[in-house]
């Protein structure tokens, strides 16, 4: 789950309507058709689906969907974007989420908690409550059972990649295949925590999420960020030299897209855009990311782009209430696949459509300076 | 589509800006609807020579693609009597006892829609408050009827609700207040007749009740009739009892108090007469069927897919929403529903031409604009037992497609349908809006009635919506093709699937029993293709309350007068219980914006 959890916050909330309302000023009159074309939505079965990740061919999708009757949770399908069809490719057993193909190979990797022994009880628990008709608030627990799994299409064969404790998630392949990167929570686990700190845990132990990158055998894991606040939602840019993610501050309420090489070096902030600004995924031009922000409205998540180097402030991709985020390109650059609720209701459902890459580098070139360079 | 339940009329504004490549494969369905639109066949309203015109057309396609009349039938159309309409033949009430007085001007008295006709001799007169009973289900005793005696006698009551009661009562009370449901409870509780008056303190007050469009073929077994204030003026005035006139009586009942009642009115008789001339008339089905072309013997061998291909005629029969200069003139129904009619005639062609292994029924409704009369009479009386039809699929005005946007709706039927949608969009790409629910003001709504799986095709409603200008060159037929491309392929899957669906009964959101109907006015124009938390607005009618109010296209209104809108269903309660002329707190959303404003609702006859 590269997803986050929206605590209601009024502070925050006037932070972000200020901002807005400077925004709408200076936003020149583009309009979401501007960038997005002819768009459908992928997913209807089930309660949500969400994080849909091209294959390198772009002919397939790997997604997480509460679609499967016995487990209330995500799990792990793909589609074929030519037939239609969908596969379950996870184990059926606890939560799984964050699924990603491997370049050339018959691999995907995703998280999961099939392993914990108490998963099924839980999964058991709460396919009872919710035929009881109760309702909770949707919030992601970070289980720090979650680990990292890598599966063989061809063979079957589900190979662990990570074994601490503590949450192991948003993971995602380098573009040659050889790299992973990703967000653990180990931290909060492997060392003595003083009581201002496990206070923190118990509160929201994403405060202790930081990147990590290993190998793709799951080797040489090495931890790239130290920073309080959740770090989290990586991936490699698209020369496979740099890695990109969100930063949140300590109060869980601003967060800004950073880019950093492949050994935590030379971190660059991108945006400082004041809002909730996360979920970054690089254009395979390698021009610009797009990520979602809430500067708009609290609850109101949008796609903005913002040029790689973050030399201009970013511009508003689309303009529909509600949940815009999650977004990814198809490798040959031309569609935008994201995540939204756009269709109607609460839940979040895979939309995709036509992305107009000349229309994005024209209005980035039109994009005003960035404010402030440097936090 | 048959106009929705009860705000007049839907907008939608945008043209088309979304362009599509051109269908590979000349398609008919521009020559569908452009036959099926034009003035020659003028308006296909149901039983009207137009109707036939129509379903001759459609004989003719089902001929040529080869689709067969069903198992032992010659022919292809299935004919279903109808009311079209309905008028008083010279309805009269004489008063006896301590009065001797006749009133027979339409304007004093008038039968309603659904009345026996019955003559009537010299009866005792109970007078029954507001003539309301709410079931102990829902938990609120109010009861009309508790004290009184109204056996073998005639009752007088109130028209509408106890206009000062607290709102939560009020939208209790407004569920019961049908005349329909007044009707049924003096019926059940043995009186003879009732008689419905509008009170001084009511909308309409001292009025007769215009006669409704009702298109039951027999009364509903009691005599009803409307009557002016001055008549019931000359019962109560009988009583010689200033505690008991018209206006007093109403007085003491408008706060709700479920103590309050009614009382007989011992020096008034009444004599009545009630004459309702219903016009029958003879509507047809057209139904075909491709039968499977693979030996196998699936469980329920049948897939249905349909249209209603019948419209507004001239705009007879009420339902039409012409500007006034257009009155009269052709209602060319191209999107509403000679669209629909295209599709399944296309989808037929398709799936003629491939393998099949169940028969595909090809369904074309008449009488669905009169209140989906034809697809009734069909699940009353079906052709192919329906237990043995694996599915349904409708499309109800697919010819407007804008940015996109396809609404499938009734997908909670079954559970199958979100897989198959799902995976024929992957193809198609349409921006799809979901809608579960299956009560729909279209035909799918009669075979989920009949529990079967069913869903249908909509692309949203128009400016031209039942208007004469609903004609075919507005059509988008490039988009149009897309739909019948989907709606194949689905048919398809559902039609060689071993397994036929499940059905899922759905629980209806909103009470089965009669309302009042909504008696004020707002202008809004609500927007029910899309399923939004609120009424989201698809536009406001010029000059009506809402415009004033600075409502516009886009809103999305989560609470009026205190009560907390949901749905579209949420909204009809809320409007039975606001005031005309009363100004109404109104909270909405445009965009992220939360605003506030206030409406005053004019009145509706
Ligand atoms: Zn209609």
């Amino acid at each position: 789950m590269r997803s986050l959890h929206v605590a209601a916050a009024v502070a925050c909330l006037a932070v972000a309507q200020l901002g807005a309302a400077a925004l709408q000023q200076a936003a020149p009159a583009l309009q979401e058709r501007d960038f997005l074309s002819r768009t459908r939505r992928i997913t209807v079965e089930g309660r949500r689906s969400g994080e849909g990740y091209y294959s390198a061919d772009g002919k397939r999708m790997v997604f997480q969907s509460e679609r499967d009757p016995a487990n209330p949770w995500y799990q792990i399908f793909t589609l074929d974007l030519t037939s239609g069809d969908v596969k379950k490719i996870s184990p059926g057993i606890g939560k799984t989420t964050c699924a990603f193909f491997r370049p050339n190979s018959d691999e995907v990797l995703f998280s999961s908690t099939h392993l914990d022994p108490k998963s099924k009880q839980y999964q058991d628990e709460e396919l009872a409550f919710r035929a009881s008709g109760k309702q909770r608030r949707y919030s992601w627990d970070y289980d720090p059972e979650m680990d990292i799994f890598v599966l063989n299409e061809k063979t079957g064969a589900l190979k662990q990649l990570t074994t601490a404790k503590g949450y192991d998630a948003e993971s995602a392949y380098s573009p040659d295949g050889q790299w992973i990167v990703f967000t653990s929570m180990r931290d909060a686990y492997s060392r003595p925590l003083n009581p201002t700190e496990k206070n923190a845990l118990e509160k929201d132990p994403s405060l202790f999420a930081d990147i990590y990158i290993m190998k793709a055998d799951g080797t040489g894991q090495r931890r790239l960020t130290t920073e309080l606040g959740y770090d989290g939602g990586p991936f490699f840019t698209q020369d496979s030299q740099r890695i990109v993610w969100r930063h949140f501050d300590e109060s869980g309420l601003l967060a800004d897209i950073w880019t950093m090489t492949l050994d935590g070096k030379d971190m660059r902030q991108v945006t400082t855009f004041g809002s909730m600004s996360w979920s970054p995924y690089q254009h395979p031009s390698g021009e610009y990311f797009i990520f979602s922000s809430n500067k708009l409205g609290f609850e109101n998540f949008e796609l903005f782009i913002v040029d790689t180097a973050g030399t201009k402030e970013p511009v508003r991709i689309t303009y529909t209430d509600g949940f815009d985020s999650l977004p990814v390109f198809s490798p040959d650059g031309t569609q935008l696949s994201w995540t939204s609720t756009r269709g109607g209701g609460q839940e979040g459902q895979i939309f995709l459509a036509q992305w107009n890459h000349q229309k994005a580098m024209e209005a980035l070139k039109n994009a005003p300076l960035r404010i402030v360079n440097t936090r | 589509m048959k106009r929705a339940l009860l705000i007049a009329g839907f907008v939608a504004y945008s043209a088309s800006l979304y362009a599509q490549a051109p269908a590979a494969v000349a398609s008919r369905t521009k020559v569908h609807v452009t036959t099926l639109a034009s003035d020659q066949l003028e308006g296909r309203l149901s039983g009207s020579v137009g109707e036939q015109r129509a379903s001759a057309y459609i004989v003719s396609e089902l001929q040529r693609i080869g689709a067969k009349p069903l198992p032992g039938q010659a022919g292809y159309t299935v004919p279903f009597e109808f009311t079209a309409g309905s008028k008083d033949g010279g309805s009269w009430v004489r008063l006896g006892g301590r009065l001797t007085q006749r009133f027979d001007q339409r304007a004093e008295v008038q039968a309603l829609s659904f009345s026996d006709n019955v003559d009537l001799g010299d009866t005792p007169v109970v007078f029954a408050g507001y003539g309301i009973v709410v079931p102990d289900s829902q938990g609120f005793a109010y009861d009309s009827y508790a004290t009184l005696d109204v056996k073998d006698k005639v009752v007088v009551v109130l028209r509408y609700f106890p206009e000062e009661a607290e709102t939560k009562t009020k939208a209790i009370l407004a569920r019961y207040a049908d005349l329909r449901y007044k009707a049924m409870a003096a019926r059940q509780h043995g009186a003879k007749a009732i008689l419905v008056v509008a009170g001084p303190n009511s909308p309409n007050a001292g009025e007769i009740i215009p006669m409704t469009f009702d298109t039951a073929l027999a009364g509903s077994g009691i005599a009803a009739a409307s009557i002016s204030s001055r008549v019931a003026d000359a019962m109560f005035g009988a009583l010689g009892d200033p505690a008991k006139t018209l206006k007093a009586a109403q007085a003491a009942l408008d706060d709700a108090n479920p103590h309050a009642t009614g009382f007989a009115m011992p020096d008034v008789t009444v004599t009545l007469h009630t004459d309702v001339i219903r016009e029958k008339r003879t509507g047809h089905n057209v139904i075909g069927y491709l039968p499977a072309t693979l030996r196998s013997s699936l469980p329920k061998p049948w897939v249905g897919i349909g249209a209603h291909y019948d419209h507004l005629g001239h705009g007879e029969s009420g339902s039409s929403l012409a500007e006034k200069a257009d009155m009269g003139k052709v209602h060319h129904g191209a999107d509403d529903n000679a669209s629909g009619t295209a599709a399944v005639l296309a989808v037929g062609e398709r799936l003629a031409a491939q393998p099949r292994a169940r028969h595909i029924l090809l369904q074309f409704w008449s009488g669905e604009e009169l209140g989906l009369i034809g697809s009734t009479a069909y699940v009353n009386a079906p052709a192919v037992p329906l237990d043995q039809m694996a599915a349904y699929v409708n499309f109800d005005m697919v010819g407007r497609m804008v940015d996109n946007k396809l609404s499938v709706q009734a997908t909670g039927s079954s559970p199958v349908w979100a897989r198959l949608i799902e995976q024929a969009n992957i193809a198609a790409g349409f921006d799809l809006q979901i809608q579960q629910d299956p009560y729909q003001p279209t035909d799918v709504a009669s075979f989920n009635q009949a529990s079967v799986p069913c869903i249908n095709f909509f692309t949203g409603t128009h400016v031209d919506y039942h208007k004469p200008s609903d004609t075919a060159d507005k059509v988008n037929y490039e988009d149009l093709d897309r739909v019948v491309d989907f709606a194949a392929a689905i048919v398809k899957r559902v039609g060689d699937a071993p397994e036929p669906p499940q059905f899922t009964k759905v629980d209806q959101k909103t009470d089965t029993a009669g309302r009042a109907g909504v008696r004020l006015f707002t202008g809004t124009i609500p927007d029910y293709s899309t399923e939004v938390k609120g009424l989201l607005l698809s536009g406001v009618i010029g000059g009506g309350p809402a415009e004033q109010a600075g409502l516009a296209k886009g809103d999305i209104i989560i609470e009026i007068a205190g009560q907390t809108i949901a749905n579209i269903y949420d909204y009809t309660y809320a409007l039975e219980v606001l005031k005309i002329g009363q100004p109404a707190k109104v909270i909405y959303l445009r965009g992220t914006e939360r605003k506030e404003t206030s409406l005053t609702p004019a009145a509706r006859k």
